[in-house]
């Protein structure tokens, strides 16, 4: 429904004193900080609430999914941040958790040919075989003799970040002074005008009936006056708090019997970690724009699988390993083993991977398959499933960190360092650097504006190791722009020299990247061809991906039933993906005359649960009871909106429901 | 000495239902296979003896009845009452009953009153040198668990079509009547009444012997390239007149049909079988132009026999979740079956 | 009428139904694989009874609902941040084991000890509501026990409707056979009732009411008692999964009509 609709409506309000968007080792580390200091030993409030005088301050946390740790994912950490924060940290009390032991990288080759090498790498290739005899090569994979020392997680740990994220909750909501309440989505961030006419101007999402002055970020289209002309000017914009979600609504947000209209909670700081596709940060980047040269252009699609190991496994609890060459030479996968025989492992799909028919599902099937990795997976048990998107542009991607009212914290702030390929720890300590800050200015009551942030959360932020090591990283990854040899070179020349050199190559939007299929496989598959094989898969309602992925030679995939799958099956069987009735679609085509003019139709290729298929008149569907929020689509769309081309034709809002599974 | 207990309940004809034979018949074979016992049979109604009659060939030794019109009802005071009565006079260590929604109220209740355990939702009794054990689900059906108690007294409901009926046949039974004193406060709940759903045109028919399930292929575009959605509708309504079975869904199908498609007409959400639909229990099943993806196969739990039409020889059937799998397309398969089906009656 | 109810409702927590649940051995007896990471919800038909409790309430004002749940405390707090913004209760905790292996003439002592310990609990005002099966144990016993400890008299299961009359009789709908309703009157109270379905829909999230029942929901599970259970004389042979994969047989050569007669042959066998 348009706000226009809903400024009708009359919504209830909550004031607290901070509240938080998200629940994911950003804000964990921001509440474990802070819920610590906020009350003294005797029970007193150390610091006093403005909203509730006489109680200690009113800490808010407000997570999408189901159940806290559902909606996250990472493996292994050096746990820099998380040492800190709890120093007597026990493994033993986290399940899944053990240190980090042995470290690989291996380079697969192609046992089928299947693959799309260039001809440098086919080169290498086939050195490789010739000379497999005096390398550390079995089973088609070359164990690269030294792991890069910026690649090292020695001392950290092998984890769940779900269950370490449940323990987390459980230890922050311990201390009684923080409610984190899961299956509760923020809608929208309330934001408020120093001057009321411009918000009308600046934001036609803005909804002059709820309170004067203050508009709302939308979650679809921030019109091209947004953050350009008068940028300057909604800079004095303040953040007043959060929309949750409205409930009771059909998919397309029209009212239902049991309408809920999502309560306006307001507070002097919000607290925005929703990670790096959250729409609250999306909002704040419509409106308050991205600074100066900074964009979000890369990414990753993260797909994995938490496996049973069959009882004789010879893979010992703390292993890592990880791989680049194959299913593609642009994707890379991982395999972490936690004790009692359990291993998380799985790929990445960058968006750099310039194919248009990328479903990681599919090619993760094929990884697990290959020779060096099958003779350990043959026999096991899928556990959990899931996917999630990597932010992958670091500092570069680095929007506005504070304004006045709110700060940015975690993966959708820019903190994760592509380089080493670490996100979680780097996410925590950001978390703590602004419970510091909080504290400080709660403290001597100074009010939370965009200077007293910068002052505080910012300086410790620039300080830190995060943002050092984040400008070794900034761009170790461009190079990838122009191929995989390339990339992997640049990643090491910056990995060594600590970012003094890099392999240029300024990433370009996604959809730049994107040929449609007849373009992709000229050469290889006649277009008639092609358009034949589309116009079957859409009777039939499925992707194209399958049958060119068979066309090229990729083998079928022999399900088991256990840990070979379908697609669907592993919805169900490993992320249990579940969606509650009476909310709005989260994912929206928002012009359909571009869906129907789109060639690549990359998001029904690229959907991770396969939520996304043909539909009539050239528009896709979404079913939002397959959907697990994994992003893919937001960035994969292959046509830019007509007024901002850092953004494609989908929008991806909050939402709830999707995978309920805390192992991944 | 087990001393083993058939408890029932009459219906309100007096006769017993089929489901109190069963469980006559759990408590007769156990009987035998404890080599120290006696089986004894208790009955609650308003009257009790014609259901007694029914069974009097059985190995039972002695007839305990409670009875009298406060006894007609399925009320938990006076139920508990009668059925404790019976317990005490009769000294049962084991008691077997049907799993009736009237002994499902009760007996757990019982068992406390008088110190003892209760098992429910059991699909087996057996005894092994004396020593009896039951099969019971866990975790709504989704798990079966082996177990014996040594504490006593025992009672065990058993769950209605999950073992034969004992076909004892009738003869002449003495009953001893147990007196049951019934305070006022046992009857401040009166039953008045019984509500049955409108017996109209529904498609969903729980007691049917066959669950025909429909797929999203019978909408889809077909070998000529066109849908053929009026001849699916003709085909699904003209099986479900003839063979009476129950309808269910797949969850693609019905959520076309929500979005207001021309889509099957008496399809509805309550249709849909699976994981977020229902989990019915049907001797048999029969599916077409269903994939037969897990989160659909889920609902088939308690689906006995099953089958499957695909055009699809790799369908989600083909893999272990139906015993037979028919290759074919089932427009043409299912005209024939109603053409077969309509010459026999 | 100026009736004023106290509902107590007993309500577990279950594995969220989706989880892939799998029966291991443990020193205590039969257990689930990994049940402390298995995701947890307010057990189904007794988050309805809440739901029913909630809404009674509501409409007769100065009643009041408690919520008496018994399972791993760590495992509660996660699983009454689910429950807490849906509707007003005050918690009552027990901290012990949460599976369904347990004994339920066990988990019913100590529900009813933690009922009777309520202060100001009046029978004459008294309404026990639960679940009338849980999704664990799957037995239906537990309530009637809890009951009969508390010596209610009155007591319904697989119940779907309550209604209140004037005069103060409940008219209660109770699941029976062949999909029907038993429909019963009930004089008055204490009543103990095991809800089905129930026709409510789950309520919707309130962060404000979740803002209030935090104020009691932490205070009980820092003092929630620990309880143990002795599964005295049980003793469980084994526990194992209904074996679901079948040998299919792929019919690929037959004409539609022979299909079909095989399958006229095999729907009326
Ligand atoms: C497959 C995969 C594997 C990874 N492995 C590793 C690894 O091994 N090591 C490592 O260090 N890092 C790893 N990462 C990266 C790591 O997961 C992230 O960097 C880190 O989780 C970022 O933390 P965050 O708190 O910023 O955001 P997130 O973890 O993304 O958390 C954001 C939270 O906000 C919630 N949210 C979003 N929108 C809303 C809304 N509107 N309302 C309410 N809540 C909302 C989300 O549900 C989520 O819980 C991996 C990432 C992926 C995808
Ligand atoms: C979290 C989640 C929950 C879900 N819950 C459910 C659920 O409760 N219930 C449910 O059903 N699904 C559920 N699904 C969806 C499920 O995974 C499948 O998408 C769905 O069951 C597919 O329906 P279908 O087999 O009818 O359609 P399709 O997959 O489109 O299959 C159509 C089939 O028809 C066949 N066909 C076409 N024409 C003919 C013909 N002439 N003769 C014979 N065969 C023909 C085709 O070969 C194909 O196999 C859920 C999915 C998820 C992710
Ligand atoms: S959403 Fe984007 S990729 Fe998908 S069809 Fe529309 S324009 Fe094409
Ligand atoms: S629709 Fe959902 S599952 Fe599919 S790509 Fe988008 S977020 Fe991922």
């Amino acid at each position: 429904m348009d706000d226009g609709v809903q400024t009708q409506i009359e919504r209830q309000r909550m004031d607290a004193d901070i509240v938080c968007v998200g629940f994911g080792p950003a804000t964990a580390g921001f509440l474990a900080t802070l819920s610590k200091q906020l009350v003294n030993a005797d029970g007193t409030p150390a610091i006093e609430s403005a909203v509730m005088p006489g109680l200690p301050p009113q800490v808010l946390c407000y997570e999408r999914s189901d159940d806290i740790g559902f909606g996250v994912s990472g493996v292994v950490t050096k746990a820099r941040a998380l040492r800190a924060t709890f120093p007597d940290l026990d493994q033993a009390q986290i399940p899944m958790a053990t240190p980090v032991g042995e470290e690989k990288v291996l380079y697969l080759l192609d046992p089928h040919g299947a693959s799309r090498r260039s001809a440098a790498l086919r080169l290498a290739d086939a050195f490789i075989r010739a000379f497999q005899w005096m390398l550390p090569f079995e089973q088609h994979g070359l164990k690269l003799p030294w792991t890069p020392p910026f690649l090292h997680k020695h001392g950290g740990m092998v984890l769940s970040l779900g269950q370490f994220m449940q323990w987390a909750g459980a230890q922050v909501q311990a201390t009684g002074t923080v409610q984190i309440w899961p299956g509760t989505p923020v809608a929208k961030i309330l934001i408020e005008d120093a001057n009321p006419n411009m918000a009308q101007a600046s934001s036609p999402a803005s909804s002059a009936g709820v309170s004067p002055g203050v508009s709302i970020g939308s979650g679809a289209l921030p019109q091209p006056a947004a953050g350009t002309d008068c940028a300057t000017l909604t800079s004095r914009s303040k953040v007043v708090g959060v929309r949750l979600l409205d409930q009771g609504v059909d998919k397309k947000g029209n009212p239902l019997e049991g309408f809920t209209p999502g309560m306006d909670i307001r507070a002097a700081l919000t607290v925005v970690g929703d990670g790096p596709i959250g729409p609250i940060g999306q909002q704040l980047e419509a409106h308050f724009d991205m600074p100066h040269d900074h964009h979000k252009r890369d990414w990753a699609v993260g797909m994995k699988f938490v496996v049973d190991l069959p009882e004789n496994t010879a893979l010992k609890p703390g292993t890592v390993l990880h791989t680049f060459g194959y299913p593609e030479p642009e994707i890379f996968g991982f395999l972490y083993v936690h004790p009692e025989r359990v291993a998380s492992l799985g790929i990445f799909v960058p968006s750099w991977f310039d194919s248009p028919v990328r479903t990681a599902y599919r090619y993760l099937q094929h990884w697990m398959l290959h020779p060096y990795l099958w003779r350990y997976l043959q026999g096991g048990k899928l556990r959990s499933w899931g996917a999630k998107t990597l932010g992958e542009s670091g500092r570069r991607g680095e929007p506005h960190l504070v304004g006045d009212g709110y700060a940015r914290i975690g993966e959708g702030s820019g903190s994760t360092n592509v380089l080493t390929g670490s996100g979680v720890d780097e996410a925590w300590a950001t978390g703590t650097q602004l419970a510091e800050a909080v504290l400080e200015l709660l403290k001597v009551k100074k009010s939370f504006t965009k200077e007293n942030l910068e002052a505080t959360y910012v300086k410790r932020r620039r300080a830190s190791w995060v943002e050092r090591e984040a400008r070794v990283a900034e761009k170790s990854r461009d190079g990838f722009q122009q191929g995989v040899v390339r990339g992997l070179m640049g990643m090491a020349l910056a990995g060594l020299t600590k970012g003094k050199l890099t392999l240029g190559g300024e990433p370009v939007q996604p959809w730049k990247r994107i040929p449609s299929p007849e373009e992709y496989y000229r050469g290889k598959i006649p277009v008639a061809e092609i358009q034949k094989l589309r116009k079957e898969c859409t009777i039939k309602g499925v992707s194209l991906h399958g049958v060119l992925m068979d066309r090229l030679g990729w083998p079928a995939i022999p399900f088991d039933g256990q840990l070979l799958v379908s697609h669907q099956d592993a919805l169900l069987m490993g992320g249990k993906v579940q969606a509650p009735p009476g909310y709005a679609d989260h994912v929206v085509f928002l012009y359909p005359e571009l869906c129907q003019k789109c060639g690549t139709k990359i998001c029904i290729e690229a959907c991770s649960g396969q939520a996304i298929a043909p539909g009539e008149n050239g528009v896709p569907n979404f079913d939002r009871e397959k959907c697990v929020h994994c992003g893919a689509c937001l960035w994969n769309c292959s046509q830019p909106l007509p007024y901002d081309s850092e953004r494609g034709n989908i929008a991806f809002r909050a939402g709830t429901g999707g995978l309920h599974s805390a192992e991944n | 000495m087990e001393t083993i207990l058939l408890l029932a309940h009459t219906e309100t004809d007096g006769s017993l239902a089929q489901s109190a034979r069963e469980a006559l018949h759990v408590a007769a074979t156990l009987h035998k296979s404890v080599a120290v016992s006696q089986l004894v049979v208790g009955l609650i109604g308003e009257n009790v003896q014609s259901a007694a009659d029914a069974i009097a060939a059985c190995p039972a030794t002695k007839y305990f009845g409670v009875i009298g019109k406060d006894f007609s009802q399925s009320r938990y005071a006076t139920d508990t009452a009668a059925a404790e009565a019976i317990c005490r006079t009769s000294g049962a260590t084991v008691v077997v009953a049907p799993a009736t929604s009237r002994w499902n109220r009760v007996l757990a209740g019982v068992a406390q009153r008088l110190g003892g355990h209760v098992d429910t939702h059991i699909n087996g009794v057996s005894a092994n040198d004396g020593k009896i054990a039951v099969n019971r689900w866990y975790y709504r059906q989704r798990m079966e668990a082996v177990l014996n108690r040594k504490q006593r007294p025992w009672f065990m409901l058993i769950d209605p079509g999950s073992q034969p009926a004992c076909q004892s046949r009738s003869g002449t039974a003495s009953i001893k009547n147990v007196v049951v004193e019934l305070s006022d406060a046992c009857k401040r709940t009166t039953v008045i009444g019984v509500r049955e759903p409108a017996a109209d045109a529904q498609t969903i028919r729980p007691d049917a012997q066959l669950l025909f399930v429909t797929g999203a292929g019978w909408t889809k575009k077909q070998a000529d390239g066109q849908p053929h959605v009026p001849e699916a509708e003709k085909l699904i309504r003209g099986f479900l007149q003839l063979s009476r079975a129950s309808l269910g869904s797949s969850k693609s199908l019905v959520d076309q049909s929500g979005e207001g498609q021309a889509i099957l007409s008496f399809l509805s959400h309550l249709n849909q079988i699976g994981q977020t639909g229902a989990t019915p229990r049907h001797p048999k099943g029969l599916s077409t132009c269903c994939h037969g993806e897990e989160p659909h196969t889920v609902g088939w739990r308690f689906v006995a026999e099953r089958r499957a039409i695909n055009l699809d020889p790799n369908c989600g059937w083909a893999r272990g979740k139906a015993d037979v799998l028919y290759v074919a397309d089932a427009f043409k398969v299912m005209t024939k079956v109603n053409e077969l089906l309509a010459a026999k009656t | 009428m100026n009736t004023v109810y106290q509902i107590v409702v007993c309500a577990g927590i279950v594995p969220d139904p989706l989880q892939t649940l799998e029966p291991v051995a443990s020193p205590s007896g039969p257990a689930l694989k990994n049940e402390m990471m298995l995701p947890a919800v307010l057990d189904p038909w007794a988050s309805h009874s809440l739901y029913e409790a909630a809404n009674l309430a509501k409409h007769l004002p100065g009643s009041k609902v408690w919520l008496v749940s018994l399972g791993p405390k760590a495992k509660l707090q996660q699983v009454m941040m689910t429950v807490a913004q849906k509707v007003p209760f005050e918690l009552v905790a027990l901290d012990g084991p949460g599976g369904g292996f347990t004994e339920a003439a066990e988990v019913a002592a100590m529900l009813a000890e933690a009922i009777q310990a309520i202060p100001g609990l009046d029978k004459s005002k008294l309404l026990v509501f639960g679940g009338w099966e849980s999704a664990s144990r799957g037995a239906g016993a537990t309530m009637q026990m809890v009951g009969e400890r508390l010596g209610i008299m009155d007591q319904f299961q697989g119940v779907d409707e309550l209604k209140i009359a004037a005069d103060g009789s409940l008219e209660i709908l109770e699941r029976i056979e062949g999909g029907k309703h038993q429909i019963s009157k009930c004089a008055g109270l204490p009543a103990l009732l095991g809800w089905a379905t129930g026709n409510l829909p789950e309520p919707k999230n309130n962060p404000q009411i979740g803002m209030v029942n935090m104020r009691t929901v932490m205070p009980a599970l820092q003092k929630a008692k620990p309880v143990k259970f002795a599964g005295d004389g049980l003793s469980f042979v084994n526990v194992a999964l209904p074996k679901q994969l079948r040998e299919t047989r792929i019919v690929k050569d037959k004409s539609p009509d022979d299909v079909a007669k095989e399958i006229i042959e095999w729907i009326k066998k």
